[in-house]
């Protein structure tokens, strides 16, 4: 019998390719290794990544779910809460016990109840709605306090990007 | 392809500049001989000859690797890179501390130990990858049961050396030679039970539920057994040698990671314990209003499933592995050591009688108005919560009848408490209504008196023992009360309800009470004031 990871793995996969949830997808690399994923996201609408389809891997702990697992988008990223090498910084993917900002409550945090669903929906929603408190990427957390308009006009660069067209 | 392409072309020019050495050598000296002694004595030859050696021991762990191991996975390698350069700083603090030894053997002896090294970090990869992947072949198996076998021999042979020598030539970097061989065969134990483990669980069809907790207490003793191994070394290093600063990061790793096994151990079996006697079985119309979807693994729960202080349903199994994590509870948090066992009840009356017993509902009211009557101490608290069965059905006859034995001597307590409370309420609502009758029947002509007492002053008034009270109102407020009956029969019955009931009102209520009089002495003069009028 697989392990009971690779078995919800299974079982959430099916879920999210039956019933996928609007502006995502998301599925293993390749069906021999469920414990690597890409997902697509596209940009919230309304929001400065509105049309952008973005690309990321996720990376899932052999103890799924008791652990979470780690997202990094392999697209070029300028967001408060992404890192500058594209990993994303939001409190769904900490593991109580550790908080790497020291201001996370461990109600946020990650427990077997969320799934790869809700993380993708948190992170739509993080990109339609920064943290500016989490200093994952510090530059763009003061662009998109101070300067909000050159934040906007760096978004829609990356949008553009992604969409393989060439910048305005 | 381009790091392979600079690989070939290092290899290439590796390549060349021995022979060019060596050709050098040989043309220099034009036997084998003086050649050998001749690449010996000069430095720029022995440098090159080191960079062709690191480059065959390079290949040759190449090769190796692709027979046992074949693609390397890019977490693999991102590890394996990781762990090496660790290890080579530790190496070249090592360096430091047998700087005397220094001589190629030396060097050579180091580069074993790493290459070993590095091969035992990648069989520990692969066999934790066992349990990720889906499909597991034979050849996965012979590779890996070849590759243990291998390094554990190599182990036992370098640890058997490093002694040999030790009793034969004294301490020596041997020393650490044996202690890393000894680090690295308790280091195949672990992966060899894991692979056992794994092996066993991808053969059964049903999911093996004590794996988890197999793991966790082989990793407690297998660090158990690594940090006995470090303390050992790192005393005996200081006593023969001196700090073994090189041992340090892996000792401080190795202890931290005990410290989390030990203590993930002893909360996680607290946490099952009081799973396993304290939290209900689910029953049939429990599990289906919770859809029969365990949360934790998303599978159908037929049985075996508890349900938590919380009222929250999992599979026990799934339970048992998360609290090896956590001792929560995965949907609300509800913190399952800290919590009130469901069972928590039928031991309360053990305790809850001794309070109550003395206070009986009809118990006259305490002497003192400063003590608060005992039900509000033990109810007044805010977090206690009145315990609750999880099920009456699971207690005894005999429980149920304590339980219900200080639950009614509560209530019972209870509404005392809110016939005083309703008492209280019934004096003030008199009280206002006495007031405000008073003042309606004040004459007009004294409404632009700012205060009664200012009011009372410039009238010579014709009794005298109201008179004589007047000027120190608030010193005995007892002798005006006996002085001047009320003039209605209700003032009477307030003032018998604010007296009595105000001396078993809390120390809250007593202030009241002392308002109230010095309200009741105010009213009492307007009102003799205005019969005199």
């Amino acid at each position: 019998m697989a392990g009971s990871a690779l078995r919800r793995l299974m079982a959430e996969y099916k879920q999210l390719t039956l019933n996928p949830p609007e502006g995502i997808i998301a599925g293993p690399v390749n069906e021999e290794n469920f414990f690597e994923w890409e997902a697509l996201i596209t940009g919230p609408e309304g929001t400065c990544f509105e049309g952008g389809i973005f690309p990321a891997k996720l990376q899932f702990p052999p103890d799924y779910p008791l652990s979470p697992p780690k997202m990094q988008f392999i697209c070029e990223m300028f967001h408060p809460n992404i890192y500058a090498d594209g990993r994303v910084c939001i409190s769904i993917l900490h593991a109580p016990g550790d908080d790497p900002m020291g201001y996370e409550t461990s109600a946020e945090r990650w427990s077997p109840v969320q799934s790869v669903e809700k993380i993708l929906l948190s992170v739509v929603s993080m990109l339609a709605e920064p943290n500016d408190e989490s200093g994952a990427n510090v530059d763009a957390a003061k662009m998109w306090r101070e300067d909000r308009e050159q934040f906007n006009t760096i978004a829609e660069r990356l949008v553009r990007k992604t969409l393989d067209l060439s910048p305005l | 392809m381009t790091v392979k392409m600079k690989a070939l072309v290092a290899a290439a020019i590796s390549l060349a500049l021995t022979t060019i050495v060596i050709g050098n050598a040989y043309y220099q000296k034009k036997q084998f001989y003086p050649s050998v002694v001749y690449l010996t004595n000069s430095n720029p030859s022995m440098a090159v000859m080191y960079l062709q050696g690191l480059i065959l021991v390079l290949l040759v762990g190449k090769i190796i690797r692709k027979i046992f191991f074949g693609q390397l996975r890019p977490a693999e390698l991102e590890h394996l890179m990781e762990r090496s350069w660790y290890a080579i700083t530790e190496t070249c603090l090592a360096f430091t501390v047998f700087r005397d030894d220094f001589n190629p053997k030396f060097i050579a002896l180091f580069t074993v130990l790493l290459f070993l090294k590095a091969f035992h970090w990648l069989a520990e990869d692969r066999v934790d990858y066992m349990e990720r992947s889906p499909v597991i072949g034979w050849l996965f198996h012979v590779r890996i049961l070849t590759l243990l076998m291998l390094l554990a021999q190599a182990d036992f042979f370098f640890i058997h050396h490093a002694y040999q020598f030790t009793l034969l030539k004294g301490p020596s970097v041997q020393l650490v030679f044996g202690f890393e061989y000894s680090i690295l065969l308790v280091m195949i134990v672990n992966i060899l039970i894991k692979y056992i483990l794994h092996a066993i669980d991808s053969r059964w069809e049903a999911p093996w539920e004590s794996k988890a907790a197999v793991l966790l207490y082989t990793e407690l003793a297998i660090n158990f057994f690594k940090v006995l191994l470090y303390i050992g070394f790192v005393v005996i290093m200081v006593r023969i040698f001196t700090l073994p600063l090189f041992a340090f990061r892996p000792m401080y790793e190795t202890m931290r990671s005990f410290k989390r096994a030990y203590s993930d151990v002893v909360l996680s079996r607290r946490a099952i314990r009081n799973m396993n006697t304290l939290y209900p079985d689910a029953t049939a119309e429990e599990l289906a209003a919770a859809d029969n979807e365990c949360i934790i693994c998303r599978e159908e729960m037929h049985g075996g499933a508890k349900k938590l202080p919380c009222n929250h349903i999992f599979h026990a199994a799934c339970l048992r592995l998360w609290f090896q994590r956590q001792q929560t509870c995965p949907t609300c948090r509800l913190n399952v050591l800290r919590a009130p066992a469901p069972d928590a009840a039928p031991h309360a009356p053990h305790a809850a009688p001794a309070p109550h017993a003395p206070n009986a509902p009809r118990a006259p009211p305490p002497p003192f108005p400063n003590v608060p009557p005992p039900p509000m101490m033990a109810w007044g608290m805010p977090p206690a919560p009145p315990p609750r069965p999880a099920s009456l059905a699971t207690l005894s006859a005999e429980e149920l009848r304590r339980m219900e034995g200080t639950e009614r001597r509560n209530v019972e307590a209870r509404l005392h408490l809110l016939h005083e409370i309703q008492a209280m309420l019934d004096a003030s609502v008199l009280l206002m209504q006495q007031y405000s009758s008073v003042v309606a029947n004040l004459p007009l002509d004294r409404n632009d008196v700012a205060t009664q007492t200012d009011a009372n002053r410039p009238e010579p008034s014709p009794a005298p023992s109201p008179a004589g009270a007047r000027p120190e109102p608030d010193a005995v407020p007892g002798t005006s009360s006996e002085a001047t009956p009320g003039p209605s029969g209700s003032s009477d019955g307030f003032e018998d309800f604010a007296f009595d009931d105000a001396d078993k009102l809390t120390s809250d209520t007593f202030s009241e009470k002392t308002d109230a009089d010095a309200e009741e002495l105010r009213r009492r003069r307007l009102q003799k004031f205005s019969l005199e009028n």
